[in-house]
């Protein structure tokens, strides 16, 4: 294990906003001396959601930029690197817009797109793909205009929570039961997942538990990062199917793991700033996680966890800024915006 | 409304209650109105829908229109997302005050000598306390400009509010120990920040000077303005030292021009500056920019303040004073000579309200104060001199401490400033006093036998559960409620919608963290049939597994062509692996085996895919978890393979085996609860004939 000296502890930078923020995202900088982020916000008091972007410059300032008003909250945000933003609703439907916050397309609840509220959307060139509790998987081409393709409907038998794009044609979901699949549009004529994960972090009492968000990193397709209940962050490396390694998490048994947090993990995305001692292909390259008991940290396989914000309230969503991978933007349960900064 | 016929209820009415408010509706209908319908809406609000009488006349009128009235009386001072902020942050310094109370008790326990009255508590005390006030809004502005404007004598603040006011005057007296000492001067600084907030319904010293402010600018000879010297004395009066030297400096005599012809008068200008800016205070040190000279010890203050007494009354006896010229001058600086020497006439016309006379007086006239109890007299006497306009909620708490009546002071705290406050300035006010500690840990009969500390924080518990941002805020204050907390917590786990699920982990993880198992399965019990089961496995609920398998089996049980099985498949597969949790589902998931192997022999008719469903089939007919109202619909299903062309499929014993459970299910149809399988009528005597068939078959076979 390689030595983890003292390390110089993260600025941070809060701000608060009177409204609850449901997501954030990272969006390509409109100019060199700021940053662009967008958030879903939720005004409870006048039961009202928005979207809207933010420029940001550090160390002190928050400022509006543009804005948005979706029919119902927002439940997924997705960016993509063509400045795209792909929100989806509580209600149904999925909405593309500019990060100026022009829509590009909307896909209507009502047209047989989703029952129920959408979970989780993914946006990767032009190409969208959007799941539900209700067990329906769909695809939504961005130069389409508002069509949809309907890749499997689990008429409500089983129910997804995320979904991540891991090439053009392949994709991977996450929902209860610890489960995983993942799926390849080249062979849809089956009409289900090509291949299927289900976790057994079953421990202390617990039974099962749910996957709330998963990510690929671009070169390691072959491995899902997997975040959920009880503080579970693990690896599904396709290669080894059946197995699956523990990151984080209660429930290993006899193999005691590294846990920082017991509670909800609500997302899951790979490191690209904190730099692995140990790259070997078989390695789980570095991990970041927020969870439900407030804690936003880094895991890596066989390494010290390093803990960058412990809030006493939840961490609901972060995100890294892909352009400068040291910045990570999260929003607070107590309806504020974290920025913590990196050295 | 006495103690006694309050019932269940857990909260007491006050007396206020049975006083009516009225709300003034706008809902813009015509008269007549027909109809009112009045039901909850979010948090304190009243959802009041009005309805007109239908009339032919008037098509195009509106029939109806629900409107919202807020009920409760915050002041507007803050609002509601500062409120919600303030919640938020005082979460963390009351959790970690009540867990440092918790380790003092448990410490107090094994040793005798340390009481929570220890040293070390009240330090815990301050620091919650600073915490607390840290919330309410920023200190003094910090941010000055590096060039000072020397025609800005009032510094402008972020608006001060009330509500810090009151947290400042609570941390003086209960929670600061050091402050002791020195309370009188601890007043003085507490005027200086907040007689603005008096502005509003009177004038005060604060607002002469922010209107003397404004004149400043057009003024060119300041001296000749009566305005100047009467705005000075004032500020003397209630010790704003810093700001009176200021606006001597701008006095005419010391611009350069002037200096060789006016220097009697200049001298005399600066030397009451001097003076003022000597004055000894009863404290330990001054805010950087503060006038005075600081004593900790009061045989030291007094030595000083004889002496600078003295200096005063040889100024003023002095004879350079005939030599002035300037009248205005003259007038005005002897004016302030008066007020240093106590001058009771003069203190009182230059201040406005009583809380000013009164630090006026402790000043100038009486400045070895100590204790309340003197406090507290000096405070009536200024009120009976000076009166206020109108009544404030700041003065009167400030009264209920001086006069040492802690029921007074709660009082006080919960009309003025909410429960908010009382539940937060509760911790302060028990390390104030053992008479406070015991005054609100009592268990009362008139409470429901809850202490008035756990009264005050259900009520907070409520006024927080009943907003959707600030409920999860709720538990920390419930838990620390002994008697009442987790009964009313429980309830309002209950309460909470789960439309999603992220709420619904949010609740759950409450429910882990106070473990609250039978709450967290309850909750657990909603949804959508894949998530549903999922949450029912969850809360280990197995009647309810079993009901949820038969239905299932009822659908996929009907043909084995279903489209659907593909879904059902990613069910099971949730259901699978854990027959410990997934309860009677267990067959299923043999049956998905069955049907899986029936697929296949319906797609490529291979003889290894029916062996394997004819082992499914007996598998699910032994195992006893199997339902008997299955067994036909399994049967039915499996014809084919009864009928198998080559050869056949099973056996003697298996065959015997099957048969045996028609004859017994032919029994069981005799019974009146028997629930018949929606299938073909003939079902039962086609399978019949394909197992006696088969069961030809194979004995020859065997033969």
């Amino acid at each position: 294990m390689a030595i983890t000296g003292v390390r110089t502890p993260p600025q941070v930078h809060r701000f608060p906003q009177s409204k609850y923020i449901d997501a954030v995202r990272w969006l390509p900088p409109l100019s060199p001396l700021s940053k662009l982020a967008v958030l879903a916000i939720y005004d409870t008091d006048a039961d009202s959601p928005s979207l809207e972007t933010h420029s940001i410059s550090l160390p002190a300032s928050l400022t509006p930029h543009s804005q948005w008003t979706p029919p119902t909250r927002i439940s997924s945000l997705s960016t993509s690197h063509q400045s795209l933003v792909a929100a989806s609703t509580l209600s149904g439907s999925l909405h593309v817009l500019s990060s100026a916050m022009q829509v590009l397309l909307s896909v209507d609840e009502n047209s047989g797109f989703h029952v129920g509220p959408i979970s989780g959307v993914d946006l990767t060139g032009s190409e969208c793909v959007s799941v539900g509790e209700d067990g329906r998987v769909n695809l939504v081409s961005v130069i389409g205009g508002g069509e949809f393709k309907r890749v499997y409907d689990g008429n409500g038998l089983v129910g997804f929570n995320c979904v991540k794009w891991a090439s053009p044609t392949e994709f991977v979901t996450g929902g209860f039961g610890y489960g995983l699949q993942w799926w390849d549009l080249r062979r849809a004529g089956s009409g289900g997942p090509v291949l299927q994960f289900k976790g057994n972090f079953g421990s202390q009492g617990k039974a099962s538990g749910m996957i709330h968000s998963v990510d690929i990193h671009p070169s390691r397709k072959h491995t899902c990062l997997a975040g959920g209940s009880s503080g579970t962050v693990f690896a599904w490396d396709l290669r080894w199917q059946q197995q699956s390694i523990v990151l984080s998490g209660v429930g290993t048994g006899e193999a005691v793991t590294h846990s920082l947090s017991e509670s909800e993990v609500w997302e899951v995305q790979y490191d690209c700033h904190t730099k692995s001692s140990n790259i070997s292909s078989s390695r789980v390259l570095p991990a970041m996680f927020c969870s439900e008991d407030g804690i936003l940290a880094v895991v890596e396989q066989g390494e010290e966890p390093f803990e960058l914000l412990a809030e006493p309230c939840a961490i609901n969503s972060f995100d890294i800024d892909p352009q400068n991978p040291s910045d990570v933007i999260c929003s607070l349960e107590w309806e504020s915006i974290a920025i913590v900064s990196r050295p | 409304m006495s103690g006694e016929n309050q019932g269940g209820a857990i909260v007491p009415y006050s007396e206020e209650a049975k006083k009516p408010v009225v709300y003034p509706l706008r809902h813009g209908l015509k008269p007549p109105i027909s109809r009112l319908g009045i039901s909850w809406s979010r948090g304190n609000s009243l959802r009041v829908t009005v309805f007109r009488q239908p009339s032919e006349d008037s098509e195009n009128e509106v029939g109806g229109k629900a409107v919202e009235v807020r009920l409760d009386g915050r002041d507007g001072e803050i609002s509601d997302a500062q409120w919600r902020r303030i919640a938020y942050g005082s979460v963390s310094p009351f959790a970690l005050l009540q867990s440092r109370k918790n380790s003092f008790a448990s410490l107090s326990k094994i040793s005798s000598t340390t009481s929570p009255f220890d040293a070390e508590w009240w330090e815990y005390v301050l620091e919650y306390s600073k915490d607390i006030s840290s919330l309410l809004g920023n200190q003094t502005s910090t941010t000055q400009s590096l060039i000072e404007d020397p025609k800005e004598v009032l510094k402008k603040d972020p608006e001060p509010s009330n509500l810090k006011a009151a947290w400042e005057l609570m941390e003086s007296f209960y929670a600061d120990k050091l402050s002791q000492a020195w309370l009188p001067e601890r007043l003085v600084d507490w005027l200086a920040d907040y007689d603005s907030l008096f502005s509003s319904t009177q004038e005060t010293v604060h607002s002469k000077l922010v209107d003397f402010q404004k004149d400043l600018v057009s003024l060119q000879v300041i001296e000749d303005e009566p305005k100047y010297w009467e705005v000075m004395s004032s500020a003397l009066a209630v010790g704003w030292l810093d700001i009176v030297v200021k606006l001597l400096r701008l006095h005419g005599s010391y611009q350069l021009d002037q200096l060789g012809n006016r220097e009697t008068e200049n001298g005399l200008v600066e030397a009451v500056a001097v003076l003022i800016s000597k004055m000894p205070r009863m404290r330990p040190e001054l805010e950087a920019g503060k006038l005075g000279e600081c004593f900790k010890a009061k045989p030291d203050f007094m030595k000083a303040w004889e002496k600078w007494r003295a200096q005063i009354a040889k100024l003023e006896c002095s004879t350079f004073w005939i030599q002035c010229a300037h009248r205005q001058t003259q007038e005005g600086l002897r004016n302030m000579l008066q007020i240093m020497l106590g001058n009771t006439n003069n203190l009182c016309t230059l201040t406005c309200h009583w809380m000013e006379l009164y630090i006026a007086h402790f000043l100038y006239i009486r400045p070895f104060t100590v204790g309340l109890e003197s406090m507290y007299g000096l405070a009536q006497k200024c009120i009976q001199l000076k009166p206020m306009a109108a009544s404030h909620r700041l003065m009167g708490l400030l009264i209920g401490i001086l006069g040492e009546n802690i029921e007074v002071v709660l009082a006080e705290c919960s009309k003025g400033f909410g429960p908010w406050m009382v539940t937060h300035a509760i911790e302060v006010l028990t390390a104030g006093s053992h008479q406070a500690d015991t005054l609100l840990h009592e268990e009362r009969d008139n409470l429901g036998g809850i202490s008035m500390e756990e009264l005050h924080r259900l009520v907070y518990a409520q006024v927080l559960s009943s907003h959707p941002l600030t409920w999860q805020i709720a538990p920390i204050y419930l838990t620390s409620c002994i008697k009442q907390g987790m009964g009313l917590l429980e309830m309002l786990l209950y309460k909470q919608p789960v439309d999603h699920n992220q709420l619904l982990l949010k609740n759950l993880e409450i429910c882990r963290l106070y473990e609250l198992d039978s709450v967290s399965s309850n909750i657990m019990k909603h949804g959508k049939k894949g998530s549903g089961v999922y949450w029912l496995q969850q809360a280990r609920d197995e009647a309810r597994l079993n009901r949820i398998a038969q239905q299932m089996f009822d659908s996929v049980g009907r043909s084995i062509s279903d489209e659907n099985f593909r879904q059902w498949e990613g069910l099971i597969q949730l259901l699978g692996s854990e027959p410990k949790t997934a309860g009677g589902l267990e067959f299923l998931h043999n049956y998905r085996d069955f049907k899986k192997s029936l697929l296949q022999i319906r797609d490529g008719k291979t003889t290894d895919a029916a062996r394997q469903a004819v082992e499914s089939l007996i598998s699910l007919m032994k195992n006893p978890c199997t339902p008997q109202r299955f067994w036909l619909p399994l049967l039915h299903d499996s014809l084919k393979l009864l009928n198998w062309e080559e050869r056949p499929l099973l056996n003697v014993l298996q065959t015997n085996l099957l048969l045996n459970k028609l004859q017994e299910l032919s029994i069981a149809r005799l019974r009146p609860d028997f629930i018949e399988a929606d299938l073909p009528p003939h079902a039962l005597s086609s399978v019949r004939l394909a197992l006696a068939t088969n069961l030809g078959r194979t004995t020859l076979e065997e033969q």
